[in-house]
């Protein structure tokens, strides 16, 4: 099973992600858990801060009509780029302006998260392309506001994946994660030009798959 | 938008509100476009479903036509009523207009079939 790079243009999106090492090991990650992700019949599946789109579509483009796809942007542009990704390889994915996931009041089988990790200034996290990137404190801003609710918006059998930097103590967020309820374990990593990247996968405790 | 993401958004998120649910559709350019259907996955997202949110919605935008208010026992063998279900949740688009906060009136615009649920610094 794989999971080709679908087809995608920024042309008219210039204050988009544009997908990088990052979103490739993302999907790399995906493709190696993918008979995992089989075995829990997921049907509704959500990226948060899915930018260009294409980790979404990704998916979608594998699973096709026994899923849904849903997709979260802080940035306006980002929710239009995914749109048009996902029009692009026929396929559709649900896209909604908001801040992480809070306005949702049902709960998913997936969910993934590609987050702004850099370190930097507080201050850096302002609109546009800057909320791609710009993480604050160790890259953990945005990284702790999604994984404090996390427990609110996975199914039990649910399971979700994020992306980290080493800079954001991956080992640490896994120890936080625990106390919270989570198993979490690191299922790819990856050193490239100035970064070590790793991707995450986390699962509510007392889920025996 | 389509009805499925209706059925799925709240305002809870804002300060002072309680539920946010359901949001009130003030629809003005809605279309159809046609998804691929498969009856198997519509009856499996069925259960999830708030029903009659999703009638009401349906109803908002002149879209109800036939759909059975209440769910009818064994519809994972109707396949007539499972294609209306998909009809309603999966084809019916909410090109432009607005859902509305049913606590405190707020707007949330749509606009190229994408809700922006962004909230200001002081509402949150
Ligand atoms: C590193 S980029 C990843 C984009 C894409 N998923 C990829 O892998 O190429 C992070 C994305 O998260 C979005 N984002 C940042 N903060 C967010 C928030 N609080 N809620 C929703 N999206 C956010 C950014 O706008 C950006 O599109």
């Amino acid at each position: 099973m794989s999971l080709p790079t679908p087809i995608y243009d920024l042309k008219q999106f210039d204050s988009v992600y544009e997908p990088s090492e990052d979103t490739f090991l993302f999907i790399d990650a995906l493709e190696a858990d993918l008979e995992y992700i089989h075995s829990l019949r997921p049907s509704c599946i959500l990226e948060v801060g899915s930018g260009s789109g294409i980790v979404i579509t990704s998916l979608a483009r594998h699973f096709q009509t026994q899923c849904l796809f849903f997709a979260t942007d802080i940035n306006p542009v980002a929710c239009l780029c995914t749109k048009q990704t996902a029009y692009l390889n026929n396929v559709v994915v649900h896209c909604t302006n908001m801040n992480l996931y809070c306005n949702f009041k049902s709960i998913f089988d997936i969910i993934l998260f590609n987050p702004p990790y850099v370190c930097t200034e507080d201050s850096e996290i302002k609109p546009g392309i800057n909320r791609s990137w710009a993480g604050g404190r160790d890259g953990r801003i945005i990284i702790d506001q999604f994984l404090s609710q996390l427990k609110l918006f996975l199914s039990d059998s649910g399971v979700c994946y994020m992306v980290a930097l080493k800079e954001n103590k991956p080992y640490e967020i896994m120890a936080t994660m625990k106390v919270l309820g989570f198993n979490s374990c690191i299922i790819k990593e990856r050193r490239i030009l100035g970064e070590h990247l790793f991707v995450i996968r986390f699962i509510k405790e007392g889920n025996l798959k | 938008m389509k009805l499925i993401t209706h059925n799925m958004l709240t305002s809870k998120c804002m300060k002072g509100v309680t539920v946010g649910y359901p949001l009130k559709i003030q629809a003005v350019d809605v279309k159809t476009s046609e998804v691929d259907f498969n009856p198997e996955f519509i009856s499996r997202l069925i259960p999830k479903v708030d029903w009659n949110v999703l009638c009401e919605a349906a109803e908002s935008v002149g879209f109800l036509d036939d759909l059975p208010r209440e769910l009818i026992e064994n519809y994972e063998n109707d396949v007539d009523f499972l294609k209306k279900a998909h009809r309603v949740l999966l084809e019916v688009d909410i090109i432009n207009g607005e859902l509305v906060c049913p606590e405190t009136g707020r707007k949330f615009p749509i606009n190229n079939g994408i809700p922006n649920m962004l909230l200001n610094e002081d509402e949150v």
